[in-house]
Parts: C-alpha cells; structure tokens; sequence
C-alpha cells in the first residue's frame, strides 16, 4: 500500500488507485471517504461483494488483498492503491466454477447464500497457506465470519472437500477421503 | 416413484450462490434511484411535539422528506390483527429506534446528512422497561387509546381478548378438559421461567427498492412474505391490492425477521412525495437490532401429576413482552399458548397468554414462534419434577409423551412421529443410559413438539410444461435459504418423471405467482410441496391424456418419463407429437394445484395443524465449578422429516437450527438496561461462530415415513432449534445438580446457582 498517512488531501476529495483487480490491472478516481466495498460494487460492478454489519466483524464483505482476508466494509478505497485485489468474482475459472466454489456447491455449504463469498474467499486464503488444514484449524479459520445459517459443519466440510479437490489437482499422493482430517496431523 | 426426491441432488440455486451472482434485495438497483434513511427516536417513551424539516427540505439532493405530516392519504398504522405501529410517529414515540421522520436523497450520506437538520421537540414521557414494570399498579400506558385491532374467531376451548389488562394488547386462552382433574393429582407444582430475546441476526439487511406511481405501487424486496406484504401495503396506501406487486427477491437469511412492511412503507411514500422516483432503502444491522426482535417471556406453570409420575393438569401463564408494538404479537401469543403443553398427554389445560407492551424495541416472528419459550418451560419443568420425584427424566418423558397417531386436542391431527424411537435414537446416540457419573461432567435430553405448517395456511401452485419438456414451476414460496425452491423444483421433477435440472423455478411475483400465505412455520414442503405436487400430477395427467389421444391407447397405460410417454416398454418422444398437433411452435400443457389445511370445527383453531414439527436433543457437558463456564461436549439433534426431500437441504435446516438453539442456550441475549439497548451491533451482540461449535456435533434426519406432505415428508427447519436450550440445562443439572430456569446459561448465571446450592446444603 502506498498510501502516505501525511498526504494531505482535503476529505471527500479523489484519489487515484490503482491496483490489481481480479488479475486485471484498474484504475479508479475515488473520494478519500469511500470504503472498498463501495469502489468494488459502485465502480466494478463486483455485486458479489455485499454488506452486512459495515462494522468488519460479519466477515460478508470479505476479500483478499494482497492475499490476506480483509473486510472491504471497514477498508477505505484509498488504502489499496498499489495493492492486488480477489474478490468472489475472480474464484470461476472462465464458465466453470472453481474448486472451492465447486466444493460448496457439492456440500451445501450455503443456505441463503449471503455469507457464501465471504466464506469461499475465506477458504481460499486459508487453502493457500495450509493446503491440509485439519478440522481444528478450519473451525478456528472459519470462525472469523458468521453464518446464521448453516450451523457451520457443512462449511467446514466443504473445505475438507476444497482441500482434497486442490490436492488432487496438484498431483499430491492420493488420500482415502473416508480417514482424510483424522490422520497424524497433531 | 421417488426417483428424484431423497436423492442427493445439489440444489438449484446453488450456482447462483456460490459465484455471487444470486440476486438479493440488497442488489437490486434501478436508474435515478434514490436512498432512503429515517430518524429514529432517541427516547423510549416521549410526546412528538414539534417537527421542523424546513432545513432539511432545502438541503441539496434532498428528493424527499416524510414527516406525519405528509402521510397524505396513507394510513397512519400498521400491524397484524392490531394496527398499532406508526408509520412515522405521529403524537408519540415508544422505543429507542421509533421512526419519527424518513429522507429520500441523492445518496445515503446525502440522506443523512438531511436527518441531522430536522429538528424534533419532544416532551418526555415516564417509561416501561420491563413486563413486571408494564403489568405494575399505576405504571404508565403505552396506548392511552385503544388502537383498532380485532380478535379472531376459534373453536371450541380457545378466546382472545384485546386490552385484558392496561399494556396488555392482546390475550389468547386455551382450556380442555375439567378442572376437575386436579382433585385427582398427587401432586401440584408450580415453577417459574425466563426466556430472553435474541435478533434474527440475518446478513442481509433489511432492504427494499419501491417506486410509486398513481396507478402502480411495486416494490423488489427481501420478505418472506409477498402476498401478506401486498395485502398490507393495498390497506396502507388505501388501493386494490392489483395496484400493488411485490417481486420476491433471494432473501439474505429471515428466521422470521422479514415479514411484515420493514421498509417497503415508507420507500413506497417517499416515492410517492419524489414524483415516482424508485426509492431504496437499506437499513444497517444496527438498525435492524431497532426494528424486530424475538419475544421474551416469563412463563409460569402450575402442573399437577399422580404420585406414579403421570401428568394430569397443565395451568400456564405466559407473559410474552410484545415491546413497543403488537406486530405479529398476538399470533406469537396464540401459539405460544397452544405449545404450553408440549408432546405430552393431559386430562385438563388451561393456558392464559398475554402480550405486554414496554418501551423497548417490538417483537415478532421469530424461528420457534412461540415454541421455544413454551419448550424451555415445559421441558425444564418435567426435568424439576422428575429430580423431587427422583424419576429419571427419560422414564417420566416416556410415561407422559403422545403417542404416534394419538392426538393432543379432538379434532387435531394425530402426532405423526413416534416420539419414543426419536428420544430413543438421540439418547443411545449420546450413551444417556450408560453415562458414567463423573463430577462436572453431564449428560441431558429433551424433547419439542410444534404444530407446523402455519395456521390455516393456503397455498397454490402452477406448473406448466413446455414443447421440449421444459418445466416451468410457479409458487409463491420465497426462497431464504430453507432450500424450499430446490426441495419443489425436485418434487415437480419426480411426478413428472423428469430431471430436476429441467424445472425452473419462476420468479416470485405477485402479478404471477400463484398465492401463497407466506413463508414461515416450516410450512414450505408440507403446504406448498402438496399444491405443487397436485399442479405436477394434473399436469401429467393432461401430457398422458393427450398421448393416449395421440396414440390411441387407454391412458392407464401409458407412463411419462425424460419427456417421452413409455407403452408398453416402448418411448414415444413428446416434441413430435405435439407438433403433429399444435404446430412447429407447440403448446404448454398447464395446470394448478391447492392445498389447505383441513377445517376442523373441534380444534381451537379451526384447522389442524398442517404436521407436528418434533425435534430431539441429547448434549454432554462439562462445567467448570469454579469459573461456572459450560462446555458442551457433544451435542445430538434429530429432526423427522417424514421423507426426505433433499438430504443437503434437510439436514442444513437442523443443524441450522441447533445451533441458533445453543446460541440461545449459552450466551446471545439483546441486552437492555432499563429501555436503553445495550448490544444492538455486530460487535457487542454474540451469535454462534464456528468456534462455539461443540466438539462433537451429530444430526440425525429421521425418516418415519408419517408425515402429510409429498411422499410422507414433513416440515424442517424450527424444531431443530427447540430442545437445545432445555437438552442443556439438564446436562448441566446432570453435571453439577443445579437447576437452571433462565436462559442464557451464562457463566456468571451458573455459577450464581452452584453457589445458592452450596448455601442451601
């Protein structure tokens, strides 16, 4: 992030951002007052980013930058300058969905779906940085956004499905799904 | 044929949900829309004396500005069976979030910005925080005036009466058998209970677009219940409820929230005051912690048993705090009352249900309805007798439960699930009978019995079908995560021999669809499942009566399957067929199907319940005797879904609706002191996370095979939730001897016990 805290830039002035959008390099002219969610849906018509508690604690909002998890609620536009952006719409690949979207759509891992991006970005991350992650990381994982609906299990089966997949696709040695996540692991 | 029903087929809007594309409320934007926000009253009780706007009327990219003085022609209340909630204050305001005064603007900082130029005088009001302060000698009233509302008719055994008492809108009592019987009990216990309020907490805000013209008021809204939001809307604007049409929106999770005008009102008045403009409003979750809530109640029950542990008279007084407004109060309060006495057999009930108004934020539909409160009295209360009486609670649960095909009032459907096998199934899941007696460790069950399937609930259905076997299926259930679109779509795709793939589930709309009465009370399979089931069967039947034509054979031998009509083993591809007839562009064979609950001039209600909704519950736990904090261990839930449907849907709905039920159980509370809400944000209001999950965590989807729906299957989705909160506590009081009687079993509530019990050893 390039963004000077001495900048003096009068409030609601623009700003220009640039930055890495879905593997695409954008540019937007942006108000110091809007929040990334805003930039994302207003200006690139990202609507699978949406709002909840606008207060970064529901985790709906979620995306990655620079790939780490952040709510675009609570991030002001201006702080991304510079930085690589993922949201929801960059998990298809082309027509097809991607492997952890494919893995919540197998394990009902959404009900209303609202909290659905959130979490499959979630996961995401997650899957990047630990490709074997055990149930007890998952439910720490996880357990920085909320869902009201599902009682979590099924989400947290869709990512043991998310892992596999990935692991397959990876050439790794193949494991029995029926002993995957109770192996020596702790 | 269930050749696609309980097979496990991804559901239908599972693309949709899981690229971000599915469309919510919260999406849906038109050209030169404008934002709407709304002043809310930052007292809980006070006389609106002046309102003076005349800033905010001029604050550039104002569009708008509805004060009660511009309702126009618009009705000033609105409600359920009591028009008591203003749509903007009028003389007075009663909570911390009243609306007083609503802006339309360019943008929502625009909007807000105009709020802070109105300028309201208010003259404060002494105020109710509570039931025991609302029911107090002399405690000040909430409606000075009798606001219009009536009671509906029952059958036999049931009343209602508005304003029994002063804050009191609205009583609902249930009587069967003498009371005599109580001559014949043993025993007489009478104990107390708390229940407490949480938020629905759905993700999706409340939100609406709404745009006003003279002859078309339209709305695109996250509501659970269409045709009830246009029959109020119709009343509110005072037009045809043709002029209005309200399009249903995937819905960012209910749990009830959404139903009633949340926001369609007032977007539909500012639009009316822009010239038409389309008007959206988007509350924050704040403010929807300031709009609905679920009931709290104290609950008190008088039980009388023979010496043998068997249950003879059941007396409850339930207090429900309604909040500021009735809403859907007295429907809560009717079912509330008629849920009191559980799964259990009695000679005589009496059940009194009174909803009482304070200054805090009003409740309304909440998953349960009425069912949870009436669940923690009733199973709590069994598990203190069975401890005086020194019966396991298991034995007296059995010695008292309803058995399948018995009924719980003449003229009620039969209980159509075996409740011992459940109880059973759970209790052997969590080795209840084995359990080793380790101090601060412990084992409990309990039990909940709901009528499901909503009061006198109506719904219809269409399905057409076209030239290539295209299915179209057409119905007024919303889908809000329940899985109800996908669970119809497969039951229209198993009468017809089809894919589910193939049946495309139209949009909800009010012009189009066919009626439903909303969606709520777990009535989605049940209801609507039978009218779409009905719709798919006729429309088969028209598809074989025209190839038997075609073909010159009896119709009762011909089949349909993949859009060919099989006789005698051998496919007839439909296309050409119907071309033949109709011409290269075909036709749409087309038919409709209804389902009603079934009259019942017996039942209090005059319908019977549309299924009995039952959910098990067994938890282990371990309780800290210092620290009172409660781990739960495991946890084992069991639903019965008749026949399921969707295997991914119906266990989603039950593990959905543990957990909302441990939420309750252990912590989520909206917490107010005095009429102040202290944790109505995100951050400071605690819902389940996957962290408070129990280490172990089994459901099990029953498939009794009892149920009224399509296939025997049964409703899901609120039963889940209900035992969890007693199934809790008895584990507790298995764990360290202390009885709980309110929710939620907060360390600091727990410990208070333990240290009473010490005291009293």
């Amino acid at each position: 992030m390039s963004h000077d805290p001495d900048d003096e830039v009068p409030a609601g002035a623009a700003v220009p951002v640039d930055m890495i959008l879905n593997g695409a390099r954008r540019h937007a002219d942006v108000p110091t007052n809007t929040m990334l969610l805003s930039l994302l849906r207003n200006e690139f018509g990202l609507t699978g980013v949406r709002g909840s508690c606008e207060r970064g604690v529901c985790g709906v909002c979620t995306v990655l930058l620079d790939g780490k998890p952040v709510a675009s609620c609570s991030l002001f536009a201006f702080d991304v300058d510079g930085a690589t952006v993922e949201t929801i719409e960059g998990q298809r690949d082309g027509d097809a969905l991607g492997p952890v979207q494919q893995a919540f759509a197998e394990c009902g891992g959404f009900q209303c779906g609202y909290c659905t991006p959130g979490m499959i970005i979630l996961t995401t991350a997650l899957l990047r940085s630990e490709a074997k992650p055990n149930r007890d990381e998952i439910r720490r994982w996880i357990g920085s956004n909320i869902c009201r609906c599902t009682g979590y299990e099924m989400i947290m089966e869709s990512v043991e499905r998310a892992a596999e997949t990935l692991a397959a696709e990876s050439g790794e040695p193949g494991e029995d799904p029926d002993t995957e996540g109770e192996e020596e692991r702790s | 044929m269930t050749e696609v029903v309980g097979h496990n087929a991804p559901r239908r809007d599972a693309r949709a949900k899981v690229t971000g594309s599915a469309r919510y409320g919260y999406d849906v934007a038109l050209p030169g829309m404008l934002h709407a926000k709304v002043l809310r009253s930052p007292h809980a009780h006070a006389r609106v004396v002046s309102i003076d706007t005349s800033a905010a009327d001029a604050l550039d990219g104002v569009a708008a500005v509805l004060t009660r003085d511009r309702l126009g022609a618009m009705m000033t209340t609105f409600g359920s069976l009591i028009k008591d909630q203003p749509v903007v204050a009028v003389d007075t305001v009663r909570y911390v979030g009243d609306v007083v005064a609503a802006v339309a603007a360019v943008d929502e900082r625009t909007a807000l910005a105009a709020l802070d130029l109105i300028d309201v005088t208010y003259e404060l009001l002494p105020t109710v925080a509570d039931i025991a302060e609302a029911l107090a000698e002399n405690a000040p009233e909430l409606f000075p005036e009798e606001p219009p509302g009536f009671t509906p008719h029952y059958g036999p055994g049931a009343h209602a009466t508005l304003r029994p008492a002063r804050n009191v809108s609205f009583e609902y009592g249930h009587t069967t058998g003498s009371p005599d019987a109580w001559d014949d009990c043993d025993h007489i216990f009478t104990d107390t209970f708390h229940f407490p309020r949480m938020h629905h907490m759905h993700l999706e805000p409340y939100v609406s677009v709404s745009t006003a013209a003279a002859d078309r008021l339209e709305v695109w809204t996250s509501n659970q219940m269409p045709f009830q939001l246009r029959q109020e809307l119709a009343r509110l604007f005072s037009v045809a409820e043709s002029v209005v049409r309200v399009h249903g929106e995937y819905i960012g999770g209910g749990f009830g929230g959404k139903s009633n005008c949340r926001t369609e009102h007032i977007g539909l008045r500012l639009s009316q005051l822009a010239g038409g403009r389309p008007v959206r409003f988007c509350m924050t979750l704040e403010e929807a912690f300031l709009t609905i809530s679920q009931h709290k109640a104290t609950l008190t029950l008088k039980t009388g048993i023979k010496a043998d542990g068997t249950f003879v008279a059941r007396q409850s007084t339930v207090l429900l705090d309604a909040g500021a407004y009735s809403e859907y109060s007295p429907f809560v309060a009717e079912k509330a009352g008629y849920r009191m006495p559980g799964a259990y057999r009695w000679q005589h009930i009496d059940t009194t249900c009174w909803t009482v108004h304070t200054n805090t934020v009003p409740a309304g539909a909440f998953r349960g309805f009425g069912g949870t409160q009436a669940t923690w009295a009733n199973e709590r209360q069994l598990d203190l007798i069975a401890q005086r009486l020194g019966i396991d609670p298991f034995d007296l649960r059995c010695r008292n439960m309803l058995d399948l095909g018995e009924q719980t009032v003449p003229g009620e459907r039969p209980i159509d699930s075996d409740l011992k096998l459940g109880l059973d199934l759970v209790a052997d899941a969590i080795r209840y009978h084995a359990r080793p007696h380790v101090p601060g460790r412990g084992i409990g069950i309990a039990m909940a019995c709901k009528d499901g399937g909503g009061m006198n609930k109506l719904a219809q259905a269409r399905v057409k079908i076209d030239v290539n076997g295209n299915v179209y299926l057409a119905a007024g259930l919303t889908e809000m995560g329940q899985g109800g679109h996908s669970a119809l779509s497969q039951i229209a795709a198993d009468v017809l021999g089809t894919e589910p793939a193939r049946v495309r589930f139209t949009d909800v709309d009010t012009d189009y669809s066919p009626f439903d009465s909303g969606t709520n009370s777990s009535s989605g399979i049940v209801v609507t499942g039978r009218a779409v089931a009905e719709a798919a069967e006729r429309a088969r039947r028209q598809v074989l009566e025209f190839a038997a034509e075609s073909l010159d054979l009896p119709v009762e031998q011909l089949d349909l399957r993949d859009w060919q009509v099989i006789a005698d083993g051998v496919g007839h591809p439909l296309p050409p067929m119907i071309q033949q007839v109709y011409g290269g562009t075909g036709f749409e064979f087309s038919a409709e199907g209804q389902y009603k609950a079934a009259f019942s001039s017996e039942t209090p209600f005059e319908t019977q319940a549309a299924f009995w909704e039952i959910g098990w519950a067994a938890a282990e736990v371990k309780v800290d005797v210092e620290t009172g904090k409660v781990d739960v261990l495991q946890l084992v839930i069991s639903g019965d879904a008749g026949k399921v449907i969707n295997h991914l849907g119906a266990r989603g709905q039950d593990e959905g609706a543990a957990v909302m039920g441990l939420g309750q159980a252990l912590f989520e509370e909206l917490r107010y002191e005095g009429t102040d809400l202290l944790n109505g944000e995100a951050l400071n209001y605690r819902v389940p996370m996957a962290d408070d999950l129990p280490a172990s965590f089994v459901s099990i989807t029953q498939e009794q095979g009892h149920g009224s729906g399509p296939f025997g299957s049964k409703g899901l989705g609120e039963g889940g939730m209900l035992p969890v909160p007693p199934a809790i506590a008895a584990a507790i009081a298995d764990a360290v001897g202390v009885q709980l009687t309110e929710l939620p079993m907060t360390p600091e509530r727990v410990l208070d016990a333990i240290d009473r019990r010490h005291v009293t050893i």
